[in-house]
């Protein structure tokens, strides 16, 4: 047994693939990403290098990478809250009831499944200036708002109707990946929790919540680098538009890198969302220290 | 909760009737904005303006024909399906192969491999969008299925192995040993027993995989120029802009586009929760 599980040529023939595949289509990419964005380089010539001056260019000079940033950032923080709040309220709730658990948990999920690229699409036409949602408030004799046009505040109107959108088609992934951790919590945890006279809050506050720790560190790292990734929503409702102010990094880099074909430029763009991922996942990691409980 | 406390309860709560107007509210705000999608697809565009939520009056289902060959949906459906297909098949073998490595066999780098693995998961595919294109082109890969399938199948390898790695170490060991015993290789376990056994990990692992290749949407979009190429979140960005006005069209699309997923969903919806419990259970 032993000897046929340390077969070395066997690991390596497993191994080899997946392997090949990684280095090959991620680990060079990244590291030639890194050298591009030291370079000035615009598809058409040869890169030259020049330092960290793509770097200096788009933390002093770009108007649209501050936006960007800021609207990224704000996307994190809200996906992260609104995701971790109503995924964690609906999981505890779906584990709580036996009638119609299934339906809902089917229709929350939904959203989940479907391209965003497409509800993009479907949401940019309910929050049309025209159509859908203004209709339904025109009938209250209302004038709705701009949503996707809208342009005053520190964070404009469209961002937060992206966001509520965010929420909407992914809070399911958040919930299921709750219910899947609740639903490995044995039973006879909560059973004696009851013998001992405790509520069902207090039995949440005790044993579920220090229980799903583990799932809180894992969903939030999810939320947190899939929002600050964010592009198909963005880029299909509002563009970036009106006037790049609904720009987040996905979408600048996509217009440096692939409209006006700046690639050295694009790739530090790349770089900096990288970074921002790698300390986001760092951050969480550290702040939600994860104690093992022996069960 | 209840089921331990079920008990005491025999009257309805108003709290649990309370709780399930919460939930159904939410369902209409799920449900909603698709069911309007479906009825503004078989509208006029004037009907879409004077009466935006009634039935339609005549199901328009020229909507669906003219969207289906303005927006080369045919062609996009095919290949967005040989794509995913592909990358489904590719991504499982390699990553359970590499999983069933990593989880039961005996070597010394095993979780520096695991963990090389990994960082693939905290990787945004945006940062090396650009080096891939470059080197694509080069190679004649841009505008070519197999250029997407590739970086697919390796942005989908690290949900696949975590998944898969869980199942494989919870195996039982005396079902390997027996299969020592007998004279199995390790190739013969591998195929005849570990798969077999990790079936509900392939699932969930495949049904991620195929859900998040067939909306993916940047890679596609940077790397396919050619209209006979494009997968169908690109072509559903030819309705958007100049064309626009043409809103029962668009509607049409995005039905076309979503209801694929919606049945593949709706067959296997249960699967996936057991799936996902069972992996995080034992991962």
């Amino acid at each position: 047994m032993d000897r046929i599980l340390r077969d070395k040529k066997a690991i390596i023939i497993f191994i080899a693939p997946g392997i090949i595949l990684f280095t090959a289509i991620l680990l060079v990419p990244i590291c030639k990403a890194f050298y591009y964005s030291l370079c000035d380089w615009d598809a058409l010539s040869k890169p030259v290098f020049v330092g960290f001056d793509n770097f200096i260019k788009l933390f002093t000079k770009d108007k649209t990478m501050r936006i960007a940033i800021k609207n990224s950032l704000f996307f994190m923080l809200f996906s992260a809250i609104s995701q971790q709040i109503t995924g964690l309220f609906l999981a505890v709730i779906l584990s709580n009831i036996k009638k119609g658990k299934n339906f809902f948990k089917n229709i929350y999920y939904l959203p989940c499944v479907l391209s965003s690229a497409a509800l993009g699409l479907l949401w940019s036409f309910l929050f049309n200036q025209k159509m859908g949602i203004n209709q339904i408030l025109a009938m209250f004799g209302i004038d709705g708002p701009l949503w996707l046009m809208d342009t005053s505040g520190f964070i404009i109107l469209p961002m937060w109707v992206i966001g509520f959108v965010a929420t909407w088609q992914y809070t399911g992934s958040t919930m299921m990946l709750y219910m899947a951790q609740i639903a490995g919590i044995s039973g006879s945890l909560y059973e004696a929790s009851y013998i001992d006279g405790a509520n069902k809050f207090q039995s949440f506050r005790h044993i579920t919540l220090p229980l799903i720790k583990p799932m809180m560190v894992t969903t939030l790292s999810l939320n947190c680098i899939g929002s600050l990734k964010f592009f198909d929503l963005v880029y299909n409702m509002t563009s970036g538009g009106p006037n790049h102010r609904t720009d987040v990094l996905a979408t600048h880099l996509y217009n440096e890198g692939f409209q006006y074909f700046k690639y050295g430029y694009a790739s530090a763009i790349g770089i900096v969302l990288l970074v921002l991922c790698l300390i986001v996942t760092f951050i969480i990691n550290k702040g939600l220290k994860v104690e093992d409980y022996e069960l | 909760m209840d089921q331990q406390i079920g008990i005491k309860r025999k009257a309805i709560s108003p709290i649990k009737i309370l709780i399930y107007i919460v939930l159904s509210i939410l369902v209409l705000v799920y449900v909603t904005p698709l069911l309007w999608m479906l009825s503004v697809s078989f509208k006029t565009n004037s009907e879409v303006f004077a009466s935006p939520f009634g039935i339609p009056e005549v199901f328009q289902w020229e909507n669906y024909q003219v969207a289906w060959s303005a927006g080369k949906l045919g062609i996009a459906n095919l290949n967005s399906f040989l794509v995913c297909t592909v990358t489904l098949i590719s991504s499982m073998l390699i990553g359970s192969m590499a999983a069933f490595a990593i989880g039961r066999m005996r070597w010394k780098l095993s979780s520096s491999t695991m963990l090389y693995f990994m960082i693939g998961m905290m990787i945004p595919i945006h940062c090396v969008l650009i080096p891939l294109f470059v080197q694509f082109s080069k190679l004649g890969l841009t505008n070519s299925l197999l250029g997407l399938i590739l970086p697919y199948v390796t942005f989908s390898l690290p949900l696949t192995i975590y998944i898969m790695v869980g199942f494989f170490k919870s195996m039982p060991t005396e079902l390997l040993e027996a299969a020592c015993i007998d004279g199995c290789s390790i190739y013969r376990i591998f195929f005849s027993i570990a798969l077999p056994l990790g079936k509900t990990g392939l699932f969930v692992t495949g049904l991620m995989t195929f859900v998040s290749n067939w909306n993916e949407l940047l890679l596609a979009m940077v790397f396919i120029s050619d209209a006979t190429k494009k997968t169908l979140p690109v072509s559903l960005t030819y309705f958007v802009g100049p064309y626009s006005t043409n809103y029962v069209q668009m509607f049409a699309a995005i039905v076309i586009a979503i209801l694929p997923t919606i049945f593949v969903y709706s067959l296997f919806s249960n699967q996936i929760v057991e799936g996902l419990t069972a992996g995080a259970v034992k991962g």
